[in-house]
């Protein structure tokens, strides 16, 4: 019980972490591809420390106010499911499914925020992501139905087990080449960065869910983001990648792959919304199906 | 002490004491009593319990047998009417006679509901269930008749769609006792499985369509949403919380008990690929999205609920057509979890209504600060229709989703995760339309809704927060009724499921969240400067500041980039259906009018030259 306790309590530290650094290596990718220096090594920190620290903090209500707690503590929570090494929080009690549904949770809450704002720019920006949750969702979840047919659980725990059971060859990514490259392609769409900004759309929308937001309503959404990347990129690892077998291989294993969506997003412009659709639900699903047939026969 | 026969006649004296006392406002609470006493009678029955009365009739006897399927519906029944009735006494009611209507009616037609859904559900032969058929279909359009014009508009349509239905499973009855002999249940239970295929495919048909009209499976869902949207508050919210269940209550005897699933299997319409198992399971999912997607483009917060408990039923039936007992246990717990949001959601709306006089999500906006509890009532109840923890609704998707997963049904589970995604896009749409965005200025007076509406809400949310949290608790109920449809009964634990396929403990689930947002709300509240509160309406936008006057509250085709791509994919084509259908039978009927009386020679005329010729061509 007091393991349980003491991991539960460590694992959203490491996840901001680890998070913080991806953040710190999406700008400096950025900068390479745009031939600037890029920022410091503790810059993503100074950031957040600042924007706390801000005099001018606008709350629009008290849901403005939740619905930050809410983006924070939902990540918060999740991180306790999502298995790390030597850790595994309540993973075993929850499972990919019910982590899939409680990362929804922080969205939530910032959906709630920012239609309190009564800013039409941001109530379009939500309307926007959420119809881009409804596109990378749909291969999301086939795909996660098909590790879970394919391992024989819904639990994080015991799929890393079996992909570590036998090296780099029972890998997810090795059994299941197909259902590996479409969550490439749903990881991508979820983190949200170009081409599948379109929530964001700073020059057309004004940063949509954003633009009410200042201080530490910015912070905060900034940790969200730390959390987030950590998360999906935690999940993809952990049902292709074999989890990690210890901490050095975790997170090589994580920025590798958090490394590629960063380096092509800064080459591309921005799709129109049912743009989105249309490619997510094209060539992510198509692939997905047909690793879910590959694994089911 | 605790019997059938005390609890319907507990259930006949408060139809009575309505008809005779329902008009005045004290009624509430005589009435609300009146269903708790009810609820503690049924919950302390020791199961099965056969009712003393009953009657012959053409050699068959009726009579009337509580067991744990029919336990688990009866009291979703009962607290549905008393979250109703509590409604009906305070200022709303008031207004509802104000408004010209009868209170004394809708009591009536509530507790007639509930009298005539207890005795379906205690059916004990196919005649007490016809007869118990037959009364919910009637009660449950008057309920649906209340209300105004409108309403009785609306529940008219539901008449044919109930005759053609009850036909139907009269049929099926007719059919059942010339092929096995009988008409008790229990009897009926291990005859049927014996019959030859066709049998059982007729019998699939005609009683299957018959509850799929009431439980508004598709094709014949087109009645639901304007009859229950329509009604008065007080109804809508029993009729959206469990009168539509009664079909699923229906086919779940018809599909695991009488006929039983496997042999339901065994009528393949491609061998080995698709049989009617898939069939009943595919109807589901599409009842699933469709009416999920239609929901999401209504601009009426009482159609778009009804739209989707339409699509929520859908959910019910495809964890009871798996088969296992992880589906059924989560389609089942679905009925319970779905009468708990739903109705509060209902509420919700309504009380909206009270205090704005519009249900129009395109004239609402920013009532936060103005109806709090209302709001909240609202939110948990969307978290438990979208089905993400730490709400009820969660469990019951999740242990369909589960039974998906294991079973392999990739194509299935993708409808009923799509259905899940398109609920929340339209449930944002509402709280956000309503709730969220700019006040308008003819609002910046309004005050939340009185006890008497936000009481029942609150309760209802709350229990479905507690059954979220402790799953157990209702998982009890749904054990005996898996039970005594005679399935495999699902190992649980008070936090949810124990399965060696992956548990789901919500105890730890939900503590872990709300540790969570503690964590969060002290980085929030505890570090950095102090936040500033700003007047809601002090707004602005690309630099000007905002009066009230100016509308701004971002509402009308809310997923515009959405419907850019799926737009074009809504077709109406059941409402084409249905039309058709309906000219088919004017036709038909008009023809056999001209040709009884005679009006038109020319037409027979004409009939006798086509076959005529048809004939000669034949030949």
């Amino acid at each position: 019980m007091m393991e349980i306790l003491l991991e539960i309590t460590v694992m959203p530290l490491i996840a901001f972490v680890i998070g913080l650094f991806m953040v710190l290596m999406m700008r400096r990718i950025a900068a390479k591809i745009q031939r600037r220096v890029g920022p410091p090594l503790l810059q993503p920190l100074y950031d957040i420390i600042k924007l706390y620290g801000k005099q001018t903090q606008n709350s629009h209500g008290l849901l403005h106010d939740i619905g930050i707690v809410m983006a924070v503590g939902g990540y918060i929570a999740a991180e306790t499911m999502v298995p790390v090494p030597g850790m595994n929080g309540i993973a075993d009690k929850s499972g990919l499914l019910a982590l899939a549904y409680v990362t929804m949770i922080p969205s939530l809450g910032l959906a709630l925020g920012v239609g309190q704002c009564a800013n039409p720019n941001g109530s379009i920006g939500i309307a926007r992501a959420l119809t881009a949750m409804l596109a990378y969702d749909v291969p999301f979840v086939l795909i996660i139905f098909g590790v879970a047919y394919a391992y024989g659980s819904n639990n994080l725990v015991d799929m890393i087990a079996a992909q570590q059971a036998g090296g780099i060859a029972t890998w997810g990514a090795v059994k299941m080449p197909l259902l590996a490259i479409a969550g490439l392609f749903s990881l991508y769409a979820m983190l949200g960065k170009q081409p599948f900004e379109i929530y964001v759309a700073p020059a057309e929308i004004a940063t949509g869910p954003m633009v009410e937001m200042g201080g530490k309503y910015l912070g905060g959404l900034f940790v969200m983001q730390c959390f987030q990347l950590f998360t999906a990129t935690a999940i993809y690892v952990s049902i292709f990648l074999g989890g990690g077998e210890n901490w050095l291989t975790f997170i090589v294993k994580l920025f590798a792959v958090v490394a590629i969506p960063m380096s092509l997003a800064f080459v591309f412009p921005r799709y129109r919304t049912e743009d989105v659709l249309a490619v997510v639900w094209r060539w992510p699903v198509l692939i997905s199906l047909a690793g879910i047939w590959l694994v089911m026969h | 002490m605790m019997t059938l026969d005390n609890l319907l006649a507990l259930s006949g004296a408060t139809t009575l004491a309505a008809l005779l006392l329902g008009q005045s406002r004290v009624f509430a609470w005589l009435g609300g009593l009146m269903y708790i006493g009810q609820i503690i009678l049924l919950a302390a029955m020791n199961l099965p319990d056969v009712a003393s009365f009953g009657f012959d009739i053409f050699g068959q006897t009726v009579g009337w047998q509580m067991d744990g399927f029919g336990r688990f519906f009866a009291l979703i029944t009962l607290g549905a009417a008393l979250a109703a009735i509590a409604y009906t006494g305070g200022e709303w009611g008031d207004r509802y006679v104000q408004n010209g209507n009868s209170r004394r009616t809708l009591q009536f037609a509530l507790a007639l509901n509930v009298l005539a859904m207890l005795l379906l559900l205690a059916s004990k032969d196919l005649i007490a269930f016809f007869i118990g058929w037959e009364l919910t279909s009637w009660a449950g359009f008057m309920l649906m008749a209340q209300g105004g014009d409108r309403a009785l508009r609306a529940a008219l349509r539901y008449v044919p769609y109930a005759m053609g239905g009850a036909m139907a499973v009269l049929a099926g009855i007719v059919l059942a006792h010339t092929w096995a002999g009988s008409l008790d249940i229990g009897v009926l239970a291990g005859r049927l499985p014996g019959l030859a295929n066709w049998q059982i495919a007729t019998l699939l048909v005609l009683f299957g369509s018959g509850f799929a009209v009431k439980m508004g499976l598709l094709p014949f869902h087109l009645w639901q949403a304007p009859a229950y949207a329509e009604a008065a508050g007080a109804g809508t919210g029993f009729l959206a919380a469990i009168s539509s269940r009664m079909g699923l209550f229906g086919l779940g005897l018809l599909l695991i008990k009488l006929l039983t699933l496997s042999r339901v299997a065994d009528l393949s319409f491609i061998p080995g690929v698709f049989d009617a198992q898939d069939l009943v399971a595919w109807l589901a999912a599409f009842t699933i999205v469709l009416p999920t997607f239609t929901a999401l483009k209504q601009n009426d917060a009482r159609y778009l609920l009804a739209w989707h408990g339409i699509g929520q039923s859908g959910y019910m039936l495809l964890g009871l057509a798996m088969g296992d007992p992880i589906g059924t246990a989560g389609g089942l717990l679905h009925v319970f979890n779905h009468a708990t949001y739903q109705a509060a959601l209902v509420f919700s709306v309504f009380a909206v209504i009270h205090r704005t006089g519009t249900a129009d999500l395109n004239s609402l906006g920013g009532l936060v600060t103005r109806m709090p509890l209302s709001f909240l009532a609202m939110l948990m109840g969307i978290i438990g229709l979208a089905g993400l923890p730490p709400m009820n609704g969660f469990v019951s998707k999740w242990l369909v989703y589960r039974s998906l997963m294991i079973d392999g049904h990739p194509f299935l589970f993708l409808m009923a995760v799509l259905g899940t995604l398109g609920t929340i896009l339209s449930v944002y749409k509402l709280i956000h339309n309503t709730f969220l965005g700019q006040l308008r200025a003819e609002h910046e007076n309004v005050k939340e809704a009185p006890w008497s509406m936000t009481i029942p809400m609150l309760a209802l949310v709350g229990l479905g927060f507690l059954t979220g949290v402790a799953p157990g608790l209702a998982l009890h109920y749904v054990a005996e009724a898996q039970a005594a449809l005679g399935l495999p009964v699902m190992p649980y634990t008070m936090g949810g499921v124990q399965s060696p396929r992956g548990d789901l403990d919500m105890i730890w689930v939900v503590g872990v969240l709300f540790a969570g947002f503690g964590v969060g709300a002290i980085l929030f509240y505890g570090f950095g400067n102090k936040s500033k509160r700003i007047h809601q309406l002090d707004n602005y936008a690309g630099g000007h500041f905002l009066s009230a006057d100016v509308r701004y509250h971002y509402s009308d085709n809310f997923y515009a980039g959405l419907m850019h791509r799926i737009g074009p994919l809504y077709r109406s084509s059941f409402t084409w259906l249905e039309s058709s259908i309906a000219s088919s039978v004017d036709l038909a009927a008009s023809l056999m009018q001209g040709w009884y009386r005679q009006v038109t020679p020319a037409l027979v005329l004409l009939i006798a030259a086509a076959l005529g010729l048809g004939w000669t061509i034949w030949r």
